[in-house]
């Protein structure tokens, strides 16, 4: 209760031109957000890039915040449609990148025997099932703040996280398959 | 939470990244150059009433205006009496002659025909117009 009463205030002195209130406000999500943005970007520079930007636009237009709504979710949004602005941009297919030695999600993510879940998601799953998947597992966001931050209806939301969901499930379970075959020769 | 939540939890956390300070201080500049647009935009209540006290009176204006300018062009109640008459207007007859094409003759022939008939009744009229005016 106490970090909802912070957050408003904060809100509130930031919306007055306080530079210093929406860092704090924004610190807890900066990771986070960068993380995402990382997944959805050609390079490291880009997502910083998007980072950027993302804040900056929140802090300009932190007026058309609806309190209704988590915090973390209208960001989310703001972040969403930078990436996508910026990928048209760049018109770069990420698919293409999941291959190639400069991704910088494949270079985020420590080595390790098993591919990272979320490679294999940005390789079989469209922008937007993946940042619903992103915002659901992630950042813990419900079926409602998905669809808010995705602009998408809450059917749609649903069905599309059931059929990422499903498309994930037989990834890990073909890696898990595989595994236990190696393990026993 | 079942296996996959877990699992793509687990590998969102792999995901090693952080915020520089490089990047922190370029935010922190973007932000310091920047004001957030004001929620709160200049009130327009006092001034949307006055210009409808504006609007409406000169509306007011302009309507009475035009009702004087009218009063004032229009003809007394004596002028329609000393008015003449007008002669009553003739309107004039024409006499429309037809023919029925019998097409018997080639088609060119008729088409001559009908042409010189078409003068003929032009020039008839022309001069039914000009008798009368």
């Amino acid at each position: 209760m106490n970090d909802v009463t912070n957050e408003a205030a904060l809100i509130d002195a930031a919306r007055n031109g306080s530079a210093a209130a929406f860092t704090d406000l924004v610190g807890a999500y900066r990771e986070g957000l960068l993380r995402f943005l990382l997944t959805r970007s050609s390079s490291f520079a880009d997502a910083e890039d998007a980072l950027q930007d993302t804040l900056i636009n929140a802090y300009r237009y932190l007026h058309s915040y609806d309190a209704r709504w988590r915090f973390s979710t209208w960001l989310y949004r703001i972040a969403i449609n930078n990436a996508a602005r910026q990928k048209t941009i760049d018109t770069v297919e990420l698919g293409d990148l999941s291959d190639g030695g400069d991704d910088p999600l494949r270079q985020c993510i420590e080595a390790s025997e098993r591919e990272n879940l979320w490679l294999s998601a940005r390789r079989s799953l469209t922008d937007e099932v993946y940042a619903a998947m992103w915002l659901r597992y992630v950042e813990d966001m419900s079926i409602n703040d998905i669809s808010a931050a995705l602009e998408r209806s809450v059917s749609w939301t649903k069905v599309n996280l059931m059929r990422g969901r499903k498309t994930l499930n037989a990834e890990f379970n073909k890696v898990a398959t595989d595994e236990k075959s190696k393990a026993y020769g | 939470m079942d296996k996959l939540a877990k699992q793509l939890r687990n590998d969102a956390h792999r995901i090693e990244c952080s915020v520089s300070e490089e990047l922190d201080d370029r935010i922190r500049a973007s932000l310091e150059g920047i004001q957030p647009e004001s929620v709160q935009r200049p009130r327009r209540e006092s001034k949307s009433f006055s210009f409808w006290w504006a609007s409406s009176l000169t509306g007011v204006a302009a309507a009475i205006a035009v009702i004087a300018f009218i009063n004032l062009q229009a003809p007394g109640p004596g002028s329609v009496a000393t008015e003449s008459n007008p002669q009553p207007l003739v309107i004039p007859t024409v006499q429309w002659r037809t023919e029925t094409a019998v097409f018997t003759s080639p088609l060119e022939q008729e088409l001559e025909d009908l042409q010189a008939d078409l003068k003929k009744a032009e020039e008839a009229v022309k001069q039914d117009i000009d008798r009368l005016f």
